[in-house]
């Protein structure tokens, strides 16, 4: 009787009762569950970071190496090597002024032009290196002290200059000590007729 | 004698502790649970706020990471590699053959060459790995001087694989055509 008389107020706690114990049950462990599965989004958010930071970081050095060589090539194709109307004169010049200098007089000089050809391993390359190679071929008759006086001067010249080959022989008798020396010099330049290399495209 | 019962309330008597404390109990269970029910609600607010926050920042981080690294992709594609590959492989062969010491080469045919053989020609030819293969011709005076010079070869660490290629008498010498391997101080791999 009595719980009857108070049965609105009595019905209306239960009922928030009941919903706040539902919500403190339920919602705590959804709590929970929802921090886990954010959390666990976070870790893998924070992993593909990672990855995508990484696979940047990759590219860039790669650009940058790429750029490097890029730089680099250039600086030989454009510099170094140059185009002969820039240096083959100057070069000519440093070949005779060895020759002097060792003391070595070649009565004549042989030139020759032509494309240089590389045997690469890249494959399907096509089109040149972008370089043409100039030979320059001379005899001398010497001392073997003046010889290699001519070719370590060779060496250390500014000129980029090889020896391609050397071939010596006795002059006269022994005792004279007179060699005959045909070098083959060899220098490269930048070819102005085709297209700039690769080096001298910006990426 | 009989007891008189006086009955002066308006209402009949009802006994509402029970109720009432019932009622306490329950209020009092509600408020605690409400209360515990709006701080982890709030809690939770505050606290997934910042996660989602990080998460949505962490997001906007991989996507400019992705953009930046698509960037360079696209820069990368525009690069000739293989015209790169090609011209970077024969500017290394030409610094090797410019690095390349004929003095050194020469000091060392000094000292190994025997004495009755004499260099006529050499031309060198630039392997992958950093050796140089020697041709050369050779005049010597004997016929032991094609022995004698293979043997001093074997006998240098910095020759290898000498081999002959011919050798022709020709009046009282002897012309000598051979191959050799050799190592320079500085070995200049060729990429």
């Amino acid at each position: 009787m009595i719980w009857r008389e108070k049965r609105v107020l009595l019905i209306v706690l239960g009922l928030l009762l009941l919903a706040n114990t539902l919500f403190f049950f339920t919602y705590r462990v959804q709590y929970v569950s929802r921090l886990q599965d954010l959390d666990a989004r976070q870790e893998q958010a924070e992993a593909q970071l990672d990855q995508a930071r990484n696979a940047r970081v990759t590219a860039e050095q790669q650009l940058a190496a790429y750029k490097k060589v890029q730089a680099d090539l250039q600086v030989l194709y454009n510099e170094r090597w140059s185009t002969p109307m820039q240096r083959l004169t100057a070069l000519i010049d440093e070949v005779k002024r060895l020759a002097a200098a060792s003391h070595l007089q070649p009565p004549s000089y042989s030139f020759t032009t032509g494309e240089s050809k590389q045997v690469s391993t890249v494959p399907s390359t096509k089109g040149s290196v972008g370089t043409t190679t100039v030979g320059i071929a001379f005899t001398v008759q010497g001392t073997y002290e003046q010889v290699r006086r001519l070719i370590n001067l060779l060496e250390l010249s500014d000129q980029f200059v090889i020896i391609d080959a050397i071939s010596l022989g006795a002059n006269g008798t022994a005792t004279d000590k007179v060699l005959t020396l045909n070098i083959r010099l060899k220098t490269l330049f930048k070819d102005v007729r085709t297209t700039a290399p690769a080096a001298n495209r910006q990426l | 004698m009989k007891p008189i019962h006086l009955n002066l309330a308006a209402r009949p008597f009802r006994d509402y502790r029970p109720v009432y404390a019932a009622v306490v109990i329950m209020a009092l269970l509600t408020a605690f649970l409400a209360l515990n029910n709006v701080d982890t609600f709030l809690r939770y607010r505050t606290e997934t706020k910042t996660t989602r926050a990080n998460i949505a920042k962490l997001e906007q981080q991989i996507a400019d990471e992705q953009r930046r690294t698509e960037s360079f992709a696209q820069r990368l594609r525009g690069v000739d590699l293989k015209l790169l590959a090609s011209q970077t492989e024969f500017a290394n062969a030409q610094l090797a053959e410019r690095a390349f010491s004929w003095s050194e080469l020469l000091d060392r045919l000094e000292r190994v060459l025997p004495t009755d053989v004499r260099l006529l020609s050499v031309a060198p030819s630039f392997e992958k790995d950093g050796l140089v293969h020697l041709s050369m011709t050779c005049i010597a005076k004997t016929g032991e001087g094609l022995t004698a010079t293979i043997n001093r070869f074997n006998g240098d660490q910095h020759f290898a694989n000498a081999f002959p290629a011919s050798e022709t008498l020709n009046g009282t010498e002897y012309h000598i055509t051979l191959g050799v391997d050799y190592r320079p101080s500085i070995a200049r791999r060729v990429e």
